[in-house]
C-alpha cells in the first residue's frame, strides 16, 4: 500500500486540488486510489450515499478516483457556529457542539482518523492524503491531528505546496519546512508552487537556492488556473474562483475542470518524482 | 567660524520686514517656488544663517576664494509649523545675537526635527495589511504632534489619484497622506507601475508617465540604474520637510529569485537607513513559518534591520498564539510588537486581491470584472448608506439580475472590449439596455460608445478602428501617447455637486446631452454623456460616487430610491475608518517600541 500526503504553507494554498490532481493522476494508471483528509474544518459539507456527512472537499476528490464518497475519507469534520462554537461530525455523524470549555478530546480524534484511515487504506492502492491549514502552526504544534500527526500515523512521505500568487513563497515554503521538528522536516520530499502567472523561468534562481538551502527538490511550478472548483470557505470569496466551464451540473463542470487542469498539469509537474515518492523510493 | 561675524544688521532688518507679511507660500513672489510648490514663505530669510549645521547645509568654494556656508538643500524654516514656530520665537526680538538665535533654533528643534526619521514596514506577502498598518502608525504619530509623510519608493497598481498638483500616485498613499493630515505628493510614490497587459506596465515617475516597460527591462534595468537614486532623492526631500515618515514595502522581501533588482523593500530600506518591521497575515495560516522564512532568507545585514514583527489579521483570541509567538522570538531573536486583530472597515482597497462581492444590500450593482479593472476603489462610495451590495461579475446570466451595470475603468480598453465579447457579456449589457441604468466610467465609458479609434496604435497593438457597444453616441479617439490626469469639480446637470479626477488617455466627442458641467480654469466644460432616456451614462470622471449628489441620483434609477442613501461624503467616511483602525491598532500594538525604533521618547 502507497500513499503521499499534501500539505500547505498555509491555508488555500491550493492542497485540495492538488491532492485532486493526483487522485486523477493514480486513477488513470489504473491505481484504486482514495482520498483522505483526517480533520476538515468547512461548512460546505457532501452527504454520502449512506447518509454521512463529510467535507465536500473529499466528496470532489472521490469523484476524480471514479469512486462514491465515504465517510472514511474524512472522518472528522468542524463545523464553525456563528460565534466561537462549532459542531463536531465524526465518521460522518454529529459528534457534539465544541467550544470554550466544551474541548473535543484529542484521543476519540486519534482513535477515528486512525480507523478511517485503516478502512480507505484497505480499500485501496494509494491513498492521497491533504493536510488541513499551515503545515508549520508551532503554537498548535501538540495538538495537531490533521497535518504532521497523520502523516506519522499513516508512515506518508509529504508534498509541500505554496500560492506563489501572494508573494513570499520561498519565505513560506523555508519556514514552514525550518519549523517543523527535524525527524518531521524529512517526511517532506518535495515542493510544489502553486498558482504562478508569467514566465516561470524567473523563478529558476529562487527555486535553486530553495533545493540547495533544505536538499528537497521541487516537482514544479502550476500556473494559475481560472477553473472553478468546489469553495472550501469563505476566504475563497475574496479570490478569483474563476468560472464554471461545460455543463450545468455543476458536479460534471467541477470534472470537467480537473481534467482540464491535470492535462495542463503534465506539462508543469515531475509526475516520475511524485510517483516514486508515493512508492516510497 | 567661517562667515558669521560679518554684519548681520542688514539681514536682520530683511528678516523682520518679513515677520509682518502674510503667512504661508507667497505665490505672488517672483521667485516662487524657489525651493517647492506649496513651500512655506513666512521666513523667506532664514533667520538662523549660517547656522553651520551639518545636517541642513556645508560649506562651498566662495567665487572670491575661501569658504561659505550653502544651505540651498534645506528646505526646514519652509516648512509651515517651523515658519509659523519661529516667527512666534523671533516676533519682538531686539536684534538678538548670533548665539541667542541658534539658542532659538535649538528650542525649535525640540519640536521640529531637522530631518525626519524614517520607520519601514514590510510584508511577508502581498496583501499582509501594510497598506493600512502604514495609515494606522500615521495616524497615530500625527496624533502625538509629529509631522508625518508616508512614502512606498515603487507601486505597482491600477487604482491611482492626482494629487492637487495633477501628479499621479497611488491611492494608498493617498490615503496614508490623509491619515498624516497633509497634502498627498508625488514624492510619496516617485514609481507607479499600472500593468497593462500580460508583463507590460506604465511607468510613472514622480507623478508623470515616464514610458511604457516590459516588467525584464524594469528589473535589472530600471531598479538597478536610474531607479536607486530616484527613491533616494524623493526621500531626502520628504526628510527635510517632515519630522517622520513611514515607508511601505512592496509585496515581500524575500523574494530570493529577484534580490539583486529588488528596489521596493530593503534596498529602499538601506537607501533610507530605515528600522524595519515585517506584517505577516495570520489569516490565511502559516504565519509563524512565513515570518520566520522571510527573515532567516534574508542575509545577515539586511535582518539586522528588523526590530520587530506584527501578526495581523486575527479573528479569535491572541491568547491561542503565545507559545508560537514566543517560539519565533527565540528562533529570530525579534520581538513581536502585537497581534492586530481583524478589522472591518470601509476603507478604500489597494489591488484586486481585494476584489469579491462587499456589501449585503438588497441594491445589486453589478461592475463588469474586466481583466485590467482599474479604479475600482470607485465603487467604495457606493455602499456606504448600506441597501446596496457590489457585485464583480464575468457572466452573462449575472448581468440579467443585476439591479444596475456598470463597466468600470480598465488599463487595456481595447483587450478587455475584445474579452467582453467573446464572454457574450457585450450582448447581456445590451439586453438590459431601458431596464436598468448603465454607466460606463473611463475605459467602460469609451466601450459603451460608437466606436473607438486609434490609428497609430496607441491603446492597443495594432492600430485602427473598434466598434463599441453603441448605447452612447460617442466616438473615442487615441491620437497621441498623451495622458490627461486632472482633479475636477462641477455640477451634475439637474442639480448636485460632483468631485473626482480624471486619468486616462485617449479623448470622446460626443453627440449626447453631457453627464456633468466642470468647473476649470478655462471657464466651464461639458463632461460625459447622458442617453435621451437618462438610463446610459457616461463618463472621465473616477470618485463621481464620493459626493452623495450622483451617487443618489444613479441608484435611484436602481429600484430602491433613497431610502437607505445617507448623505454622507465620502471623506468623511474615510476620516472616521482611519480614526477607528489607528485606534485600534494602537491599542494592539507596542507603540512606544516603535516610538523607540524612530528615536522617539524614551
Amino acid at each position: 500500500m502507497n500513499n503521499i500526503m499534501v500539505l500547505g504553507a498555509t491555508s488555500g494554498a491550493g492542497k485540495t486540488t492538488i491532492a485532486a490532481i493526483l487522485c486523477r493522476h493514480f486513477t488513470a494508471k489504473g491505481y484504486r486510489v482514495s482520498p483522505f483528509k483526517a480533520q476538515n474544518l468547512s461548512l460546505n459539507s457532501y452527504v454520502t450515499s449512506a447518509g454521512e456527512e463529510i467535507g465536500i472537499s473529499q466528496a470532489y476528490q472521490a469523484w476524480a478516483c471514479g469512486t462514491e464518497p465515504h465517510w472514511s475519507m474524512n472522518p472528522v469534520l468542524l463545523k464553525p457556529h456563528r460565534g466561537r462554537g462549532m459542531q463536531v461530525v465524526l465518521k460522518g455523524r454529529p459528534l457534539m457542539d465544541a467550544g470554550p470549555g466544551r474541548p473535543v478530546p484529542r484521543d476519540v480524534l486519534m482513535d477515528a482518523v486512525r480507523e478511517a484511515y485503516g478502512a480507505a487504506a484497505g480499500r485501496s492502492d494509494i491513498v492521497v492524503l491533504e493536510g488541513s491549514g499551515g503545515a508549520a502552526e508551532i503554537n498548535l504544534a501538540d495538538r495537531d491531528i490533521a497535518n504532521m500527526a497523520t502523516a506519522e500515523m499513516a508512515d506518508s512521505p509529504v508534498v509541500l505546496v505554496g500560492d506563489i500568487d501572494r508573494g513570499g513563497v520561498f519565505a513560506g515554503l523555508y519556514g514552514a519546512f525550518m519549523l517543523l521538528p527535524p525527524e518531521r522536516r524529512e517526511r517532506i520530499r518535495a515542493f510544489i508552487i502553486n498558482r504562478f502567472r508569467g514566465d516561470a523561468s524567473i523563478l529558476g534562481p529562487g527555486i535553486e537556492r530553495l533545493e540547495e538551502l533544505t536538499g528537497v527538490p521541487c516537482a514544479g511550478v502550476l500556473p494559475l488556473s481560472q477553473l472553478r472548483m468546489p469553495a472550501e470557505d469563505s476566504l475563497d470569496l475574496g479570490r478569483d474562483r474563476g468560472s464554471v466551464v461545460g455543463s450545468e451540473d455543476v458536479r460534471q463542470a467541477w470534472m470537467d475542470s480537473l481534467e482540464q487542469l491535470y492535462r495542463m498539469s503534465r506539462d508543469h509537474l515531475d509526475y516520475a518524482l511524485l510517483e516514486s515518492i508515493a512508492a516510497g523510493g | 567660524m567661517v562667515d558669521s561675524g560679518r554684519a548681520r544688521g542688514d539681514y536682520w532688518d530683511k528678516v523682520v520686514e518679513y515677520l509682518s507679511r502674510p503667512e504661508g507660500p507667497n505665490e505672488g513672489c517672483e521667485h516662487y517656488p524657489c525651493h517647492h510648490e506649496g513651500q512655506d514663505c513666512t521666513l523667506c530669510f532664514c533667520p538662523f544663517y549660517p547656522c553651520h549645521d551639518p545636517r541642513l547645509g556645508y560649506f562651498v568654494e566662495s567665487r572670491k576664494g575661501g569658504q561659505v556656508w550653502s544651505c540651498q538643500d534645506c528646505l526646514w524654516i519652509h516648512r509651515p509649523d517651523v515658519g509659523r514656530d519661529a516667527k512666534k520665537l523671533l516676533w519682538g526680538a531686539e536684534r538678538p545675537s548670533y548665539d541667542e538665535l541658534l539658542a532659538m533654533k535649538v528650542r525649535l528643534e525640540l519640536s521640529h526635527r531637522a530631518r525626519a526619521k524614517p520607520l519601514m514596514v514590510l510584508g511577508a506577502t502581498s496583501g499582509a495589511g501594510k497598506t493600512l498598518l502604514v495609515a494606522a502608525i500615521c495616524r497615530i504619530l500625527a496624533d502625538k504632534g509629529l509631522r508625518v509623510a508616508p512614502f512606498k519608493s515603487q507601486n505597482m497598481s491600477l487604482n491611482s489619484t492626482v494629487t492637487a498638483r495633477g501628479e499621479e500616485i497611488s491611492r494608498a498613499q493617498a490615503l496614508q497622506a490623509q491619515a498624516c493630515r497633509v497634502e498627498p505628493e508625488a514624492y510619496m510614490n516617485p514609481v507607479l507601475l499600472k500593468p497593462k497587459k500580460d508583463d507590460v506596465s506604465q511607468v510613472i515617475v514622480l507623478g508623470r508617465p515616464h514610458r511604457d516597460m516590459r516588467v525584464c527591462d524594469y528589473y535589472g534595468g530600471f531598479t538597478t540604474g536610474q531607479g536607486p537614486s530616484l527613491v533616494k532623492d524623493a526621500f531626502d526631500h520628504l526628510a527635510r520637510r517632515f519630522d517622520a515618515i513611514v515607508i511601505e514595502g512592496a509585496g515581500s522581501p524575500a523574494e530570493i529569485n529577484l534580490e539583486d533588482v529588488d528596489l521596493a523593500n530593503m534596498k529602499t530600506a538601506e537607501l533610507t537607513d530605515a528600522p524595519c518591521i515585517l506584517v505577516v497575515n495570520i489569516e490565511w495560516g502559516g504565519a509563524f513559518a512565513y515570518a520566520y522564512g522571510t527573515l532567516m532568507l534574508l542575509p545577515p545585514e539586511q535582518r539586522s534591520r528588523f526590530k520587530g514583527i506584527i501578526i495581523n489579521n486575527m479573528h479569535g483570541s491572541a491568547a491561542d498564539l503565545q507559545n508560537g509567538i514566543e517560539e519565533l522570538e527565540r528562533l529570530t531573536g525579534i520581538p513581536v510588537l502585537g497581534v492586530v486583530p481583524h478589522i472591518e472597515h470601509a476603507l478604500p482597497e489597494e489591488d484586486s486581491q481585494g476584489l469579491g462581492g462587499r456589501g449585503t444590500g438588497s441594491v445589486k450593482v453589478g461592475v463588469v470584472r474586466l481583466p485590467h479593472i482599474s479604479n475600482f476603489t470607485d465603487l467604495d462610495a457606493l455602499e456606504m448608506g448600506g441597501g446596496v451590495s457590489v457585485q464583480f461579475i464575468d457572466r452573462p446570466s449575472e448581468v440579467a439580475v443585476v439591479d444596475a451595470l456598470i463597466v468600470p475603468g480598465t488599463k487595456s480598453t481595447v483587450d478587455d472590449l475584445r474579452w467582453l465579447r467573446r464572454r457574450g457579456l457585450d450582448r447581456a449589457i445590451i439586453e438590459r439596455r431601458g431596464q436598468v441604468p448603465i454607466l460606463g466610467i473611463c475605459g467602460g465609458y469609451q466601450m459603451l460608445g460608437v466606436r473607438i479609434e486609434d490609428p497609430r496604435g496607441v491603446e492597443s497593438d495594432e492600430g485602427g478602428s473598434h466598434d463599441g457597444l453603441g448605447l452612447l453616441r460617442t466616438v473615442s479617439r487615441f491620437d497621441a501617447y498623451e495622458k490627461k490626469t486632472v482633479r475636477v469639480e462641477g455640477a451634475l446637470v439637474g442639480g448636485g455637486e460632483v468631485r473626482g479626477y480624471e486619468i486616462h488617455m485617449g479623448k470622446t466627442e460626443s453627440e449626447e446631452e453631457p453627464l456633468f458641467i466642470l468647473r476649470s480654469e478655462d471657464g466651464m466644460r461639458r463632461e460625459g454623456s447622458i442617453s435621451e432616456d437618462g438610463m446610459v451614462m457616461g463618463t472621465y470622471v473616477h470618485g463621481l460616487f464620493d459626493l452623495p449628489s450622483f451617487r443618489t441620483r444613479f441608484l435611484s434609477l436602481a429600484g430602491e430610491g433613497e431610502a437607505n442613501e445617507m448623505a454622507m461624503d465620502h471623506d468623511a467616511a474615510v476620516e472616521a475608518g482611519l480614526v477607528k483602525v489607528a485606534a485600534i491598532v494602537s491599542q494592539h500594538l507596542d507603540v512606544d517600541a516603535i516610538l523607540r525604533m524612530m528615536g522617539e521618547g524614551t
